[in-house]
């Protein structure tokens, strides 16, 4: 059966979600996720999360995908055993090294490779695969044929994003942020936040959302220049995607309000249901669409408002660190 | 390898003939960012092999680069790179994606493997693994600073290569945003990305390659070779891919000399070359995420170095040691 996979930015969210049919929701632990800290969980909370997850039938993974300080693998491996013991059902990771050295610890925790470790080819998730990856989320510029050639030719679990950006450039290897701010911060636990740098602490400030202006040298030659960064929904390809064998369909947005994640993944349950019901009849999604374009308007309308807050925040001083 | 090596690298066969490469140890051949970059050493077999001969007659090291972010099609293609890069006797392959490393284990095991830039290298843990599939030497993800980098040195026993002067990469992409306005400019694919095109804001500039990002400042660790030195780091390099030979040149001769003056016991650096440094940059200098801090900060005794020749507007100048 493919999997629905929610956002859990808070408790509340994660109860929202299994209430509303995802089948798993997945939580950032405080400061070691792709999503700044406000949206992540404590790691009490993070119990608290798998018990409500379990409660409700659905599974709870955790991510730890970051791309931390070596000294900083210690912690991590601390943080994954507590993890384990409380009975959470998968890692979502991206450092090769923290993989490898939890797959070691924990041989029976699934891992589930991250989308910032960028994989977009079939030797790449080989490669990971022999680190002890058993679900890899696939980079939002694979196209269907890619993903097909993908589940022909590897034995691994597919994670599609079916809410989420498609950056302009691959996710996992940009650092246009920290370029133009980077704020280290220590968390009362001895994490370092690197905040500004979406692979190393989860805050991007989307410079690449600026008006820019393209210049020859010092020449203007467009005065007004976009990098393609779209926030997309995934709906006529949802269908094709089931019936490919996909293990997963996954939602991001752990910053957005509850009742709009709960929207959004009650669309998506009614949607995979409808489509499951009557597999072998033609799937006629234009009331879907209509009921799309009201989540996609109250999408955009809070997305806009994030991004201009963050260019603004990108501008600002960095705090002299003591 | 002798005291140290300076590398940089050179995209096709055009741009190595008209470069001098007197003061260069080892030359990457290849562009990462774009298959159809004007006669891509990747994608041209007879130039790579002539490229890789020219390169060793000149008592160079040849290396193969490799795409930042290769999807299934280019593989074949990367296949046939690797086989001409062997046959011709270059002497290692660069690898930024971790499925090229594992098909370069697989099939060449002979070939050693040099991780770069965007193969994300942020621990030793994780160095320890590429280690295993034939790693000899890394790039550390530009992200990382001296300290982690040197950590990661000091526990996997594999020397890092560090960036020390050029346009540092900032991303990658699969689709070059330049071919939105090309009909606007004389120039067209595939040349149309080595214009000096800056992407710019305010105070903000970053340099673009259409399908890359890179930053708008020059890193420049010319102040602290001494540092680097002393830390035990012994390859650097000059990121040219974009500029043009007299950069390359230029830059070079200036790096090689004052490594030497630097290995010798002098760590100062000729007053005379701050004027050769400041008209190759068109925004100013930085020292990328070497020292922890922001990418584009530059810190150091020559803060007026940071400044570009014509303004110092683009630049973030502090004056910290």
């Amino acid at each position: 059966m493919i999997e629905l996979l929610a956002p859990g930015g808070n408790l509340e969210m994660v109860k929202a979600a299994v209430e509303r049919g995802a089948n798993a929701v997945y939580v950032g632990a405080r400061g070691w996720s792709r999503r700044r800290d406000a949206y992540e969980l404590s790691d009490e909370q993070v119990r608290d999360a798998i018990g409500i997850a379990h409660s409700g039938g659905a599974k709870l993974r955790v991510a730890i995908n970051t791309n931390m300080q070596s000294c900083e693998l210690p912690a991590l491996l601390e943080k994954m055993e507590k993890f384990v013991s409380w009975g959470v059902d998968g890692a979502i990771m991206t450092d090769v090294g923290a993989i490898a050295q939890v797959h070691r610890c924990f041989p029976q925790l699934v891992i589930h490779a991250s989308i910032g470790a960028n994989i977009v080819n079939n030797e790449d998730v080989k490669f990971y695969r022999s680190i002890g990856v058993s679900q890899v989320v696939a980079d939002t510029k694979l196209t269907l044929r890619e993903l097909a050639a993908r589940k022909a030719d590897v034995d691994v679990g597919i994670e599609i994003l079916i809410h989420a950006n498609n950056c302009y450039t691959y996710l996992g290897k940009c650092w246009m942020s920290p370029y133009h701010r980077l704020e280290r911060t220590t968390d009362d636990f001895g994490k370092d936040l690197f905040r500004g740098s979406p692979n190393r602490g989860g805050l991007d400030y989307r410079v690449c959302l600026e008006q820019w202006e393209l210049f020859d040298d010092k020449a203007l030659l467009e005065p007004h220049v976009a990098l393609k960064n779209n926030a997309f929904f995934y709906l006529d390809d949802i269908p094709a995607l089931i019936d490919l064998g996909v293990h997963c369909l996954k939602i991001q947005g752990r910053g957005y309000p509850v009742p709009l994640v709960a929207h959004i993944v009650g669309f998506y349950r009614e949607l995979i249901d409808a489509y499951r019901a009557k597999p072998a009849e033609p799937f006629d999604l234009t009331s879907w669409r209509l009921r799309l374009e009201a989540i996609r308007a109250e999408r955009d309308s809070r997305r806009s408002n994030m991004t201009l807050v963050l260019l603004n925040e990108a501008r600002q001083p960095v705090p002299h660190r003591a | 390898m002798g005291a140290f090596e300076l590398n940089t690298t050179i995209s096709n066969l055009r741009s190595l003939r008209e470069s001098d490469l007197s003061p260069y140890d080892a030359v990457y051949l290849g562009n990462i960012y774009c298959r159809i970059f004007e006669d891509n050493f990747l994608e041209r077999m007879n130039d790579l092999k002539e490229g890789i001969a020219r390169v060793k007659d000149q008592g160079l090291r040849a290396y193969l680069t490799s795409y930042a972010g290769p999807r299934n099609d280019a593989l074949p293609k990367v296949q046939m790179a690797l086989e001409t890069a062997v046959a011709a006797g270059a002497d290692a392959v660069e690898v930024h994606n971790l499925g090229i490393l594992r098909l370069l284990h697989e099939q060449f095991p002979g070939l050693p493997a040099h991780i770069g830039g965007f193969a994300n290298v942020y621990t030793d843990a994780g160095t320890e693994v590429l280690k295993e599939y034939g790693a000899v030497r890394f790039t550390p993800n530009y992200e990382i600073s001296l300290d982690e980098a040197e950590a990661i040195t000091a526990g996997v026993g594999i020397p890092a290569e560090l960036l020390v002067h050029g346009k540092m990469p900032l991303g990658v992409s699969d689709y070059c945003f330049l071919l939105e306005y090309e009909q606007h400019w004389p120039e067209k694919c595939p040349v149309v990305c080595q214009k000096q095109l800056f992407l710019r804001q305010g105070e903000w500039a970053m340099r673009s390659v259409g399908k890359g990002v890179l930053s708008g400042k020059d890193v420049c660790m010319l102040e602290h070779l001494s540092r680097l030195l002393a830390a035990g780091h012994k390859v650097f390099r000059i990121e040219a891919a974009y500029e043009t030979p007299g950069y390359r040149l230029q830059i070079a001769r200036i790096y090689r000399a004052t490594l030497e003056r630097a290995l010798a016991g002098d760590g100062t650096v000729e007053e005379s070359v701050w004027q050769a440094i400041r008209e190759h940059t068109a925004v100013g200098l930085c020292n990328g995420f070497y020292f922890g801090r922001t990418g584009g900060e530059y810190i150091g005794r020559r803060t007026e170095a940071a400044a570009p020749a014509e303004s110092s507007l683009f630049c973030v100048l502090r004056g910290e040691q």
